[in-house]
C-alpha cells in the first residue's frame, strides 16, 4: 500500500466530514436550532403554502427597498428652482 | 341541555347560552361576541384551515380589549422598547399573550405577515416571544398590536437586551464549540487507533508521518477554537493569581500539544494529539452542561415594567393630558380608570374605589380606597374612576423600588462556593508543581532534556481533569432530572450543591404554607332554599370568598345552573345584592347583614358569610384559608433533617400563630413588609446560615432573590418564579422535602465523584513520574475514569422517596 492512498483516504473522508461539520455550524449560527419545538412541530404544517409566504415576505422586503431607491433618485435629482 | 363546544375556542357550554348563527349548511356556535368576531375575520382572510391545525385545544375566548392603544405610538414608548435599524426599519421585542400551541403561533405569524409593512415577524414556540421588524411608514405599532389583540391575542413589550440575550449567545457560542471538538477527537480517534496498532506490531515512520500530520490538522482547531475558553480562563485567573481547573487543562494540552509538534517534526517520541483533543472536548462537555440552563430573572423584571404605562391622565384645570411618568411632580392630580395599574404614589383627592393590592402584600381580598387614603403604587384599581394626588415622583415611588431593589439582589446574590472548584483550585497546584519537579529531577539526573520533558507533560496529560471536571456537572445533571420528573424544577445545577448545604427553611404563609384561597369549613342551613340562587349570586363576583363559595357549591350538588338575575350590586367590603324575579337576594358579612336588619351570630376566628332571601336570613358560610395537604408532615421531615424552620408572613399575628401551631413551627415573624422579609433573611445570613426561602407572591421576591435557594410555586407571580431558583410545579410542601433529600444525595455523589478522581490520580500520577506511561496507557485510563465518574452519578437514580 502506497503512501498517496492513504493521504487519499484520510484527505477525503475528513474533508467530507468537515463539509458536514460546516453545515452544522452554519445551522446553529444562523439560528436554525434555536426553538426546538419549532425545529420539530415545523414538520407539521410545511407545505405549499409556507413557501409562498417566504416568498412573499422576500417581495415585500424588495419593493421596499425599490422604493427607498426612487425615493433617493428623486431627491437627487431634484433641484430647486432659482 | 346538551354542552356544545365553541367553534372559535372550542370551550364547552350550555347551548342556551350560546350565540348561534347559520352558515350554509354548517351550525356554528360562539361563546361571546369576541369568538364569533375572530372567526369571521379569519374566515374572510381565507386563514380558517387554522382550525384543522388547532384540533381539539382549547383557546382563551376572545375578548375585546380596552382601547389603550395609544400608548404604543407614544415617544417615551418608542426610547424604552423600539430599535431603530439603519435602514429605517423598526424592530420590536414582544411577549404574545393566549398562546396554547403550534397552530397559534402560526395564525399569529401567518397573519403579521399579510399585515403591510411587517417585515419580518418570528415567534418562539416554547416561550412566546416574538421579533417584530416594520417600517414605520408604512404602519404603526399600535396598529400591529391592533391585529395581534383583533384575533383574539394579546402582546406587551418586553426588552431582551439583558440576561436572556446573553445566555442564548453563550449556548450557542458553546453547541458551535463542542460540535468542533467532537469532530475533531472522534476523527482523531480512529486514526490513533491505527497509530496504536502500529505502536505494537511495528509501523514504517511514512505511514506514521501521515497519521502524525493528520491528527496535528484535526487537533489544531480543537485546541485553539474549541479550547478558548479554557485559555481565557487561565488568562483571568493568573491575572487574578489564581490556579484554577482552566490552568491545569490550557498548560497540560497546550504542553502536549507543542511537544507533539516537536515530536512530529524531529520523527522522535510519541505524538499526544489525541490526549489533546479529548482533554477539551470532555471538560468543554463538562462545563457545557453547567451553562445549560442559566436563568432569565432581569427578563422578567422587564415584563412587569412593559406591563405598566409609561404614561398617566394628569388634570390641571380641568382639562386632561398624558404626561410620561418621569415628568410627574409632588402635587400633580392624576386620574385613574378602572383596570389601570397604578404607577406613582399618592393620597386621593376625589372619588372612591377598591383596589387590588395583592402584588403588594400577597392579601388577596380587595381594599376599599376613599378620599384621604394613600394608594401605593403596584396596586390596581379595581372598579371605578378617581382622581389622586400624587405625593412621590416616579423613581421613589413604591413599585419603582421594589423594582430597583430587586436588580440589586439579583446581581448581588450570595454565591456558596462549589466544592469542586475548590478542590480543583489545590489539586492543579500541586500537580503543576509535581509536573515541574519531576521534569527537573529527570533532567538533572539523567541529563536527557527530551526525555524529562515527555515525563513532565506525562504527569500532567495522566492527571486528567477529565474526571475532576466531570464529577460535578455529572452527578447534578442526574439530580435535576430526577427532580424535574417528581415536579421540582431546579434552574441551574449548581443549586443542589447549594441547597444541600442550607440549614435554614424560611416559609411564607399564604400560598406557600396555606392554599391561599379560602374555603369553607361550615355550613349552617336555618332555612331551606334554592341553591341555585346563591350560586348565580356568587358566580357575579370575583372576591376570593365568592369563589370560595361557589367553589364549594359546585363540589357539594350536581346540577346548577345559573339564574338570570337583576339589578347586581356589589358594595365594597360588604357583599353582593341582586334581584331575582322581583324576590331580593344578598350575600355578604355580618355588618352587611346588620346594615339591613338582621341579627347574625358572629362567634367564630373564621371569615363569615350570610345568605338572606328577602330579608329572611337562610345560610351561614365559615370560610377559612386551608393548609396544603401533608404540610405537617413534610416540616416534620425536614426539621428531622436539622434544618431550622421560619416562619415569615405579612399577615397579623394571631392568623400566623394558628397556622404556625397546625403545621409545627416554633418560630415566627409576623406582619412583615417586603422589604422586612429581605431584612430578616439578610439577618440570617449574617448569622451565617445558608437561607433557602419558599413563597409565591410579588410581596416575597425580594426576600426570594436575597435568599441562597429560592423556591417558587408553581402558578405562583411571574416575578417571584423568575427571580427563584426552583419552581415546585405541584406546589406541595413535601417537594420541598423531597428537594432537600435529592439535593443532599446528589452532593453525596459529587463528593464520591471528587474522591475517586483524586484516588486515581494518586496512584496514575507517581506512575507518570516513575516514567512509566505511554501514550496508549495514559488515553485508556483517561476513558476509564471518566466512566467510573459517569456510573456512579447513575446511581443517584435509585434514590427511594417514601410513598
Amino acid at each position: 500500500m502506497s503512501e498517496n492512498i492513504v493521504i487519499l483516504m484520510i484527505g477525503v473522508s475528513t474533508f467530507l466530514g468537515a463539509l458536514g461539520l460546516i453545515a452544522l455550524l452554519w445551522g446553529v449560527k444562523t439560528g436554525q436550532f434555536d426553538d426546538q419545538s419549532k425545529f420539530i412541530d415545523a414538520t407539521h404544517f410545511d407545505n405549499e403554502e409556507d413557501l409562498r409566504d417566504a416568498v412573499m415576505m422576500e417581495e415585500k422586503r424588495k419593493a421596499r427597498l425599490k422604493k427607498k431607491e426612487e425615493e433617493k433618485e428623486k431627491k437627487k435629482n431634484y433641484m430647486p428652482a432659482d | 341541555m346538551a354542552e356544545i363546544a365553541c367553534t372559535h375556542c372550542n370551550l364547552t357550554f350550555d347551548e342556551s347560552v350560546m350565540i348561534t348563527e347559520q352558515a350554509g349548511d354548517k351550525q356554528l356556535f360562539f361563546c361571546c361576541k369576541g369568538c364569533q368576531g375572530v372567526y369571521h375575520l379569519l374566515e374572510s382572510e381565507g386563514l380558517d384551515t387554522f382550525y384543522d391545525k388547532l384540533g381539539d385545544t382549547q383557546l382563551q375566548p376572545a375578548s375585546q380589549k380596552s382601547d389603550d392603544l395609544e400608548k404604543f405610538d407614544l415617544e417615551g414608548f418608542k426610547n424604552k422598547y423600539i430599535t431603530a435599524h439603519d435602514d429605517g426599519l423598526y424592530e420590536i421585542n414582544l411577549i404574545i399573550e393566549g398562546i396554547h400551541c403550534s397552530a397559534c403561533v402560526w395564525l399569529n405569524e401567518k397573519v403579521l405577515h399579510k399585515t403591510d409593512g411587517v417585515m419580518e415577524a418570528t415567534i418562539n414556540y416554547t416561550n412566546n416571544k416574538a421579533k417584530i421588524v416594520w417600517d414605520p411608514d408604512e404602519i404603526q405599532l399600535s396598529k400591529i398590536i391592533e391585529t395581534i389583540r383583533s384575533i383574539g391575542y394579546n402582546a406587551y413589550p418586553y426588552d431582551p437586551k439583558l440576561q436572556e440575550e446573553r445566555a442564548v449567545k453563550t449556548r450557542k457560542d458553546y453547541y458551535s464549540r463542542i460540535l468542533v471538538a467532537v469532530f475533531g477527537s472522534m476523527n482523531i480517534m480512529w486514526i490513533a487507533i491505527a497509530h496504536y496498532a502500529g505502536y505494537f506490531s511495528g509501523m514504517k515512520q511514512e505511514f506514521k508521518d501521515i497519521l502524525n500530520v493528520a491528527e496535528f490538522i484535526l487537533a489544531t482547531p480543537v485546541l485553539f477554537y474549541s479550547g478558548w475558553v479554557f485559555f481565557r480562563g487561565a488568562y483571568y485567573g493568573y491575572k487574578n493569581n489564581i490556579v484554577n481547573m482552566d490552568t491545569l487543562v490550557a498548560s497540560g494540552a497546550i504542553s502536549a500539544y507543542i511537544y507533539s509538534i516537536y515530536a512530529m517534526v524531529t520523527q522522535r517520541g510519541e505524538v499526544y494529539f489525541d490526549s489533546v483533543a479529548m482533554i477539551i472536548t470532555f471538560v468543554l462537555v463538562g462545563k457545557y452542561l453547567e451553562v445549560l440552563s442559566k436563568k432569565h430573572a432581569v427578563d422578567t423584571l422587564d415584563s412587569i415594567m412593559g406591563s405598566t404605562p409609561t404614561e398617566v391622565t394628569v388634570i390641571t384645570d380641568n382639562e386632561k393630558s398624558l404626561i410620561s411618568i418621569e415628568n410627574i411632580t409632588l402635587g400633580d392630580t392624576i386620574e385613574l380608570k378602572p383596570g389601570e395599574k397604578v404607577v406613582i404614589d399618592g393620597t386621593v383627592t376625589y372619588g372612591q374605589g377598591s383596589f387590588d393590592e395583592s402584588s403588594l402584600t400577597g392579601e388577596s381580598e380587595p381594599v376599599y380606597k376613599q378620599k384621604g387614603d394613600s394608594i401605593l403604587s403596584g396596586s390596581l384599581c379595581l372598579d371605578s374612576v378617581l382622581r389622586y394626588e400624587a405625593t412621590k415622583d416616579a423613581s421613589s415611588s413604591l413599585l419603582h423600588s421594589i423594582v430597583s431593589l430587586l436588580e440589586e439582589s439579583i446581581t448581588k446574590k450570595p454565591r456558596i462556593e462549589q466544592l469542586a472548584d475548590v478542590i480543583s483550585g489545590y489539586f492543579s497546584s500541586i500537580i503543576l508543581a509535581i509536573a515541574l519537579v519531576s521534569f527537573a529531577g529527570w533532567w538533572f539526573m539523567g541529563g536527557d532534556f527530551e526525555h524529562a520533558l515527555i515525563i513532565g507533560i506525562s504527569v500532567i496529560v495522566i492527571a486528567c481533569p477529565c474526571a475532576l471536571g466531570l464529577a460535578t456537572p455529572m452527578a447534578t445533571l442526574v439530580g435535576i432530572s430526577i427532580a424535574a420528573k417528581r415536579g421540582i424544577l431546579f434552574k441551574e445545577a449548581t443549586f443542589l450543591e447549594t441547597m444541600a448545604k442550607s440549614d435554614l427553611l424560611a416559609l411564607d404563609k399564604t400560598g406557600t404554607i396555606t392554599e391561599g384561597k379560602p374555603s369553607v369549613l361550615h355550613t349552617q342551613t336555618l332555612q331551606a332554599y334554592d341553591q341555585n340562587l346563591l350560586y348565580s349570586l356568587v358566580s357575579t363576583s370575583n372576591h376570593p370568598i365568592s369563589k370560595g363559595i361557589a367553589a364549594y357549591l359546585k363540589q357539594n350538588s350536581e346540577i346548577l345552573q345559573e339564574l338570570p338575575l337583576e339589578n347586581i350590586k356589589t358594595i365594597q367590603a360588604k357583599g353582593i345584592e341582586a334581584l331575582y324575579q322581583g324576590g331580593k337576594l344578598i350575600g355578604g358579612n355580618a355588618s352587611y347583614m346588620q346594615a339591613s336588619g338582621l341579627s347574625v351570630d358572629e362567634q367564630t376566628e373564621n371569615t363569615l358569610f350570610y345568605f338572606a332571601i328577602e330579608d329572611q336570613l337562610v345560610a351561614r358560610f365559615e370560610l377559612s384559608d386551608t393548609i396544603r395537604e401533608g404540610t405537617a408532615q413534610a416540616i416534620k421531615e425536614i426539621q428531622a433533617m436539622g434544618i431550622r424552620v421560619v416562619m415569615l408572613t405579612g399577615d397579623h399575628e394571631q392568623s400566623a400563630k394558628k397556622v404556625a401551631k397546625e403545621v409545627g413551627i416554633t418560630e415566627i415573624h409576623a406582619k412583615l413588609l417586603p422589604q422586612d422579609k429581605a431584612a430578616m433573611i439578610d439577618k440570617f445570613h449574617d448569622e451565617g446560615h445558608v437561607v433557602v426561602m419558599a413563597g409565591d407572591g410579588i410581596n416575597d421576591t425580594i426576600a426570594l432573590a436575597k435568599s441562597d435557594i429560592a423556591i417558587a410555586m408553581g402558578n405562583g407571580a411571574d416575578v417571584a418564579i423568575s427571580v427563584s431558583d426552583v419552581v415546585l410545579m405541584d406546589e406541595k410542601p413535601q417537594s420541598i422535602y423531597e428537594a432537600y433529600r435529592l439535593s443532599k444525595r446528589t452532593f453525596r455523589a459529587v463528593k464520591e465523584n471528587l474522591g475517586f478522581s483524586l484516588l486515581y490520580n494518586v496512584i496514575a500520577v507517581p506512575l507518570a513520574v516513575m516514567g512509566f506511561v505511554n501514550p496508549l496507557v495514559a488515553a485508556l485510563s483517561m476513558s476509564l475514569s471518566s466512566l467510573v465518574v459517569v456510573g456512579n452519578s447513575m446511581r443517584i437514580k435509585f434514590l427511594k422517596f417514601k410513598n
